[in-house]
């Protein structure tokens, strides 16, 4: 087992609404990620990935509030430290962000070397321009970024162009933890390819120690990752390697994730496609119980009463494989019990 | 849309707005209903009378029952209104230097002081460090001083039919009249004008003008931005060019020259309150169209107006129900502005001199108008325009503030 | 260095268009009115000119300014052969005085008090506006309302509130004229100054109306601008909130650069007006006179001065924007 590089805790963090009501998009969410290893986390939009990625910074504004939990970086602890304190030794160097909208990330009337100066300086003020000038220049010739972006405006950059400038600028400090929401999302996809490639060039280089990738584009995922995390309503519901996580999954709503997409793998052309019904509850009041159980097919009545954490396979079926050991869901029913409904249905689908 | 009304008047700011607004206009609706009559009626009879109430002479002396009180400063307000603390330290600076010691002079003891005064006051003496307008000032105290003292009663005397006097009736010192029995007292909140008319019953009457000015330059200017926004900006191409092309030329072409130009040339004669209201609607349409183009282009191809085309509905109809209602608030919004900038205009043109002619109605603009004509402010009636001033502030600052609460309402970026 | 000089020329020829059609309208617009505007005007300016000498100088000079039978397009010549000759004609108030020495005469005022009234304002009131939107909370709630009323208030109503308190309540400051009335205009050390002092007041009345509209524009921008990705970002990369506030408040002032362009007509429009209140010698004044004197050349010649003036202000601002704002040489790549 690799160096810890991000431990997650029991990260809780809420959102204050204009009329004053919590809203926990963040729910006790516990992982970590190893030195050199990149995670996924998927989830429908609004299940609260893309809060997690701002809440993983240790950096708060209103409306996001921090409520409890760790956030160990190589380990540090950091969601105990003041403010400032984060934004100069933290943000940036150990831990950096790419944006889910990176079309208006960057300053409009800055010229991308004087941003990079200004994220520099911001952390280490005594570096000289020249200095910068030169690192700036090597990074984006390995990255394979054309060095003439430097002395351009954002606004005379294409798309996929400003992405990747971002991405080099948002790692130019060799951050130990990279934090990518939906990097490619937006992008047509010659782009989306370059952005992904450059992302692991960087991991190659080991410009960037490990990643969390977040993304509902679940094929994206599987080649980017080497583990994914599901995310529902606020909280994880499992865990586990990419490929495990694609071709088997055992929650129910990671089985329908994964059912309401193509993989461009083995054996997905007998699959039907199919969406799961329903919507995610509200958070300002989630349901107790399974916060899934509403939609859920497999739902008993427990599910509704009853509130599960997540539980490691090793402890649930101690007989099983063991590289599934370290696989975790959130569900009442048994791996075993939905792996055999799943079964089923797979082949009452084929014969009809 | 029941939604939106609610969050409109949760607004702290457009509520604010409203409310003055709202007050502005019940008290122009109401306040004629207790005080009827023409509002530039000429009650006064000389210029710009100062805010009081106004007792008729005639009715208090002849009251039906005089009361006799004996109120123990009577006698030193009397005293006191003729003669103020500012007054007695100009007499004293005069007397200081005729030789009279400081010692010698009690200021606060009226008797002995106006006593003083009359022992060494000569009008033909001259001192070379007093300033010509020092000598006429203490030259008309001089003369008010006359009879300060004197504790007589007052004779009224009628005229006989041969000509002569016989004394009707006296007036002691001590002899009051309750405001009651006397037949004409006239309040006036803010005095009267340069031509004698009531100040609050034609600025209330001027408002209601002003208010009906505003709105109708509004609704012409926004129906006519409106229309070509909406045009511009669904049709796009020639049409849109042409249409942009005249509008960003009357951007930078100053409305108000235009305004001036146009006003003038139309003459005194045919300038009444509709005329100077179309005008400034005519020359104001420039914003809305820019602003209603903008939003009309960003909605020509969402899903709903591409169905919509695509069933074959004609344009009118694709404007009216699948643009309009999207476009709806920037409009009311920008008719709010061009309400306000049409009061302004309509009181800038009338300082110019450009305003409605001005025999038959009152507007804001005319009354400050006629106030600088009359030089009001250099003559201390502050009445006759600093409430105006105040009353144009707070129609434009109500505006403006609903104005604010509507963009916040709509624009959720600008929310707190 | 070429989408800058499109971006140029582009207002260059913008300007000269405006310019021609300002031209025409201001030709135009008085002759198109109803009834025999012409006639009324000549009447009405006669009726004040006692001597008979003179009366009959200024019709033949009116109708020869007017070339009253001839068909529109001839007067147009004759209108544009006069102007290119710098001649406005001859004022009928302040006969013989020819519009040209007239307004010649008050625009060194006029420019001398709005130019920097104006820029002074715009400055100041993006300052406070910026800072409004930065702090929010209690500074922004006492700011957000008095710039509204100030910014609403008409420019007269600010010029007489400043004039009653300042000047003659208080006795601070003169409060009419451009100079002491006993002056004569000189380069001499008292007549300077009493042009300061009396500078003052109308200053302070064009000040303090543009600061409020200002500071209400850059408020909402800096509101706009605060809530930008590109905030988000700079912070989540560890940049400062002095620097991230810098990048705010450039990229927030930018297109009050252009704002200023637009509506420096209207502020222009309302100084003048202002003027009247103080009597100062500008063009404002003299529009006054011409309008009580029905003085229609002078009119004429005063609105085509102010018009162009205000279109090379927005052109001016046009040129300088396209120097500071790199968005504008991306847009003509396009």
């Amino acid at each position: 087992m690799g160096k810890a590089m991000l431990e997650v805790r029991e990260l809780t963090t809420k959102y204050i609404t204009r009329f004053h009501e919590d809203v926990y998009a963040v729910d006790h969410v516990s992982f970590t990620v190893e030195e050199g290893k990149s995670i996924g986390i998927a989830g429908e939009s609004g299940c609260g990935k893309s809060t997690l990625a701002l809440s993983l910074m240790g950096y708060y504004f209103p409306p996001l509030h921090y409520t409890s939990g760790d956030i160990i970086i190589d380990g540090k602890n950091i969601s105990g430290m003041n403010p400032d304190d984060v934004r100069v030794k933290i943000l940036g160097t150990e831990i950096a962000y790419i944006p889910q909208a990176a079309m208006n990330a960057l300053n409009p009337t800055r010229k991308i070397l004087k941003f990079i100066e200004d994220v520099i300086l911001a952390h280490d003020p005594k570096q000289s321009k020249n200095d910068i000038r030169d690192l700036a220049r090597k990074r984006f010739e390995v990255l394979n970024l054309p060095a003439d972006v430097l002395n351009r405006h954002p606004v005379e950059l294409s798309g996929g162009m400003k992405q990747r400038t971002v991405i080099a600028i948002s790692t130019i400090l060799s951050p130990k933890v990279l934090i990518a929401d939906e990097p490619s999302s937006a992008l047509d996809v010659t782009s989306q390819k370059l952005v992904i490639k450059m992302i692991r060039d960087m991991m190659d280089m080991g410009f960037i120690k490990s990643m969390i990738f977040i993304t509902h584009e679940l094929p994206l995922l599987y080649n980017v990752t080497d583990s994914i995390l599901v995310m529902y309503a606020g909280q994880l519901v499992e865990s586990g390697l990419a490929k495990q996580m694609i071709f088997d999954p055992v929650h129910p709503y990671s089985k329908g994730l994964m059912d309401s997409i193509i993989v461009p793998e083995e054996g997905t052309r007998d699959v039907k496609l199919t969406a799961i019904p329903g919507t995610p509850p509200n958070l300002k009041n989630p349901p107790s119980g399974c916060r899934f159980a509403d939609r859920c097919k497999y739902a008993q009545k427990l599910c509704k009463s009853f509130e599960v954490s997540m539980r490691k396979f090793g402890e649930v079926s101690p007989e099983g494989d063991t590289s599934e050991r370290n696989r975790a869901y959130r569900c009442l029913i048994p791996v075993h019990e939905l792996k055999e409904s799943y079964d089923k249905e797979r082949e009452g689908g084929l014969s009809s | 849309m029941k939604n939106t009304l609610k969050q409109v008047f949760g607004s702290g700011q457009f509520m604010m707005g409203f409310v003055i607004i709202s007050l502005i206009v019940l008290t122009i609706i109401i306040y004629p209903l207790f005080n009827p009559g023409n509002p530039l009626e000429r009650i006064g009879i000389g210029t710009f009378f100062k805010p009081g109430t106004y007792v008729s002479a005639f009715d208090t002396v002849n009251a039906r029952q005089f009361y006799t009180l004996n109120l123990p400063d009577a006698e030193a307000k009397r005293v006191g209104s003729k003669l103020s603390p500012d007054d007695r330290v100009s007499m004293m600076e005069w007397l200081v230097a005729a030789g009279v010691s400081e010692e010698d002079i009690d200021i606060e003891d009226t008797d002995s002081f106006v006593q003083l005064w009359w022992d060494t006051y000569d009008p033909n003496v001259r001192f070379d460090s007093m300033t010509t307008a020092f000598r006429k000032k203490i030259g008309r105290i001089d003369v008010a001083l006359e009879g300060i003292l004197e504790d007589m009663d007052v004779i009224i005397a009628k005229e006989g039919e041969d000509g002569s006097l016989a004394q009707s009736s006296v007036v002691a010192g001590s002899d009051y009249v309750n405001v009651a029995d006397v037949a004409n007292v006239r309040f006036l909140p803010l005095g009267t004008d340069n031509f004698g008319r009531d100040v609050l019953k034609e600025m209330i009457s001027a408002c209601r003008t002003s208010l009906l000015i505003g709105l109708l330059a509004g609704a012409i200017a926004t129906l006519i931005g409106l229309t070509l926004g909406l045009l511009s900006g669904y049709i796009g191409g020639i049409v849109d060019d042409i249409i942009m092309f005249v509008t960003n030329l009357f951007t930078v072409i100053p409305g108000f020259v235009l305004l001036i130009l146009i006003s003038f040339s139309i003459g005194q004669e045919q300038r009444g309150a509709p005329v100077v209201a179309i005008v400034i609607g005519l020359t104001s349409w420039v914003w809305t169209t820019r602003s209603v183009r903008a939003q009309v282009v960003s909605l020509r191809n969402r899903d709903h107006v591409n169905l919509s085309k695509l069933s074959g509905h004609s344009l009118l109809r694709i404007l009216a129900t699948d643009i309009l209602p999207y476009i709806a608030s920037y409009v009311i919004m920008a008719f709010i502005l061009q309400v306000c900038s049409g009061i302004l205009a309509e009181a800038q043109l009338s300082m110019l001199g450009l305003g409605p002619k001005t025999t038959e109605i009152p507007t804001l603009g005319l009354m400050m108008y006629w106030a600088m004509a009359y030089t009001a402010h250099l003559g201390g009636a502050w009445w006759a325009y600093f409430p105006v001033v105040i009353l144009i502030a707070l129609i434009s600052f109500s505006l403006n503030l609903m104005n604010t609460g509507l963009d916040q309402v709509f624009n959720p970026q600008l929310r707190d | 260095m070429k989408g800058y000089r499109k971006y140029f020329t582009k207002k260059l020829a913008w300007f000269f268009i405006t310019l021609v059609f300002a031209i025409i309208l201001n030709f135009l617009l008085p002759r198109l009115m109803p009834g025999d505007p012409v006639a009324q005007i000549t009447n009405k300016a006669l009726s004040g000119v006692a001597d008979a000498g003179a009366a009959q100088q200024v019709y033949n000079q009116y109708a020869e300014l007017f070339g009253t039978k001839k068909p529109l397009i001839v007067q147009f010549g004759t209108y544009i052969k006069n102007l290119l000759r710098g001649d406005l004609g001859v004022s009928f108030g302040q006969y013989p005085r020819s519009v040209t020495e007239i307004l010649s005469s008050s625009i060194l005022w006029t420019i001398g008090l709005q130019f920097p009234a104006i820029i002074v304002g715009w400055i100041v009131g993006n300052f406070l506006g910026a800072l409004a939107a930065y702090i929010r909370k209690g500074f922004d709630k006492v700011l957000l309302p008095i710039s509204l009323f100030i910014g609403g208030l008409p420019a007269f109503g600010m010029a007489i509130t400043l004039l009653v308190v300042v000047g003659i309540n208080l006795k601070w400051l003169p409060t009419s004229g451009g100079y002491a009335y006993n002056l004569i205009p000189s380069f001499s050390w008292q007549f300077v100054a009493s042009v300061f002092s009396h500078y003052w007041l109308p200053f302070l009345s064009i000040v303090l109306i543009s600061i409020g509209g200002q500071a209400i524009g850059m408020r909402s921008m800096s509101i706009y601008e605060l809530n930008a990705d590109y905030v988000k970002y700079s912070r989540f990369l560890g940049i400062k909130d002095r620097k991230i506030v810098w990048y705010v408040f450039r990229n927030a002032m930018l297109p009050q650069v252009t704002g200023l362009a637009l509506s420096i007509g209207t502020m222009v429009g309302g100084a003048l007006v202002a003027e009247i209140i103080f009597s100062y010698p500008g063009l404002g004044s003299q529009i006054y006179k011409g309008i009580t004197g029905s003085d229609y050349p002078l009119i004429s010649g005063a609105t085509l001065i102010i018009t162009v003036m205000v279109l090379s202000a927005s052109f001016i601002i046009d040129i300088i924007y396209g120097f500071i704002d790199p968005r504008v040489k991306a847009a003509q790549m396009e």
